[in-house]
């Protein structure tokens, strides 16, 4: 039987998003780390190892997959109602205390998050992902930006098949590994934890990279939504809400911000539930500093109209949505708005098609002839 | 939270930590003046982690030479007298220099 890191560690290639230095050092540029790596070591991230100057990073291998309706990632302003077939690998450059998916995320730092990689081709993914009706296929769950040299090789032949492509990240990039991604990554979902870097270290990073990243996917022309999961007591403050939400309106009004509701997980357990007048509080907050698009999230049905889109311009009701369901889609095929005609940014398809799932669901896989469990 | 450097260290300054430090948080940094009037690296008998900017990524324990490296609250760092707050931090370490 081998131990998790063992496997983490046979299934692996060399990296692209390196530099070797001298003493058989290297340095790292998949995330704003920017680790220096010496021989033999990880890099924080404990996925990415340099062994005799070499730089190896995650390969062939999947965490876990699972179908998930896009507006579950989420995307709120793409391809509505679509499935996005979702895969993670394993480990993250962060270690936040509330992560839903520690179990992957924390791979090789926690001894408690042990999770049974499985090994696949692309090509053999991609079929899967089409076999389930998939239209867009996402890098989610661990950190993706970590794992960014498999998730092209997934995306390319995604491309190839027709499939779209996201990411669902943390934000902590590095101008070398966004030059990299953007001719395979069409939607980029950051999730902007705080305003505060005192908060952001508590979590393993630091505030400033993950507002550069943010600046840069949309100057690049990344599809870019924001999620800030609302946690009573860490970063609920009028003030901090206040400078994070002007912060998303100086980049630009369009970007849908989502604010979500934070439940007890892993080792954060002292702050409450957040509770809907707190979300709603904090959407009248990004209103109020411009932004267009505000959604709070994982309290389907308690944050009235919020959970739909409606025309900035004249309010006319575009998308309505009972949490990942959406119940009314008025846009015209070229994603304007029928009444006044403002086009409303996004990546919107000619017409509404029915949805697949409004529920994640795990695949009928790993089907024996696709995936092989690592034993 | 934060990391400390405990006694080991004293006479060692290895600066392996410093190279991986992936938020410059460890202290005096070789040919490095400070500002704010803290000592030099000569002027230290050991390196110190400021617990404001560490995050905790755990990058310098696999590095030190003289395993001095202690996650905060456990039972050698009370050992080695060291606490994980930057007055306390700070106050011992200007009485030892």
């Amino acid at each position: 039987m081998s131990s998790l890191r063992e496997i983490i560690h046979e299934n692996v290639r060399e990296g692209e998003l390196y530099q070797k230095l001298d003493r058989e050092w290297v340095r790292c540029f998949a995330c704003g780390h920017c680790c220096k790596i010496p021989d033999e070591q990880p890099g924080v991230c404990k996925v990415r190892y340099n062994q005799g100057g070499t730089l190896y990073v995650p390969w062939g291998y999947v965490g876990c997959i699972q179908c998930d309706p896009i507006e579950k990632k989420p995307f709120f302003h793409a391809y509505p109602g679509s499935l996005a077939y979702s895969f993670g690998m394993l480990g993250c450059d962060l270690h936040c205390a509330y992560c839903q998916n520690w179990v992957t995320s924390q791979a090789l730092r926690d001894p408690a998050a042990v999770a049974g990689p499985m090994r696949v081709a692309p090509t053999e993914l991609i079929l899967d992902a089409l076999h389930q009706g998939g239209r867009v296929i996402v890098s989610t769950y661990n950190e993706p930006l970590i794992t960014s040299e498999w998730a092209v090789a997934v995306f390319k032949e995604a491309r190839a098949a027709g499939l779209l492509t996201g990411f669902v990240s943390n934000g902590n990039g590095t101008p070398q590994v966004l030059e990299y991604l953007r001719p395979w990554v069409d939607l980029y979902k950051v999730d902007l934890k705080s305003f505060d870097d005192r908060h952001y270290r508590q979590l393993g990073g630091r505030l400033q990279p993950i507002l550069e990243t943010i600046q840069r996917l949309y100057s690049l022309g990344f599809w870019l939504e924001i999620v800030t999961l609302v946690i009573p007591g860490f970063n609920d403050s009028v003030d901090e809400l206040t400078r994070l939400a002007e912060f998303l309106a100086n980049v630009s009004l369009d970007i849908p911000w989502h604010v979500t509701a934070f439940h007890k997980d892993y080792k954060m357990t002292d702050p409450e539930n957040t509770r809907p007048e707190t979300l709603v509080r904090a959407a009248e907050i990004g209103k109020k500093a411009g932004l267009r698009y505000i959604y709070p999230g994982n309290l389907p049905g308690q944050v009235g109209d919020w959970e739909n889109t409606r025309c900035p311009n004249c309010r006319e009701l575009l998308i309505e949505r009972y949490g990942y369901l959406i119940t009314g889609y008025h846009l015209t095929p070229q994603g304007c708005c029928p009444a006044c005609g403002a086009c409303i940014p996004g990546r919107w398809d000619a017409a509404f098609c029915r949805q697949i799932t409004a529920h994640p669901f795990v695949p009928r896989t790993p089907r024996p002839d696709l995936f092989v469990l690592n034993s | 939270m934060a990391y400390i450097i405990a006694e080991p260290c004293i006479g060692t300054k290895d600066t392996a930590c410093v190279d991986v430090c992936p938020v410059d948080c460890i202290h005096p940094a070789k040919s490095r003046s400070y500002d704010d009037g803290r000592p030099t690296f000569d002027e230290v008998p050991q390196l110190y982690i400021d617990p404001t900017e560490c995050i905790d990524c755990g990058a310098c324990v696999p590095v030190c030479p003289v395993h001095g490296y202690f996650p905060p609250g456990g039972s050698a760092g009370k050992m080695a007298g060291l606490h994980c707050d930057q007055r306390k931090l700070r106050r011992w370490w200007q009485v030892s220099a």
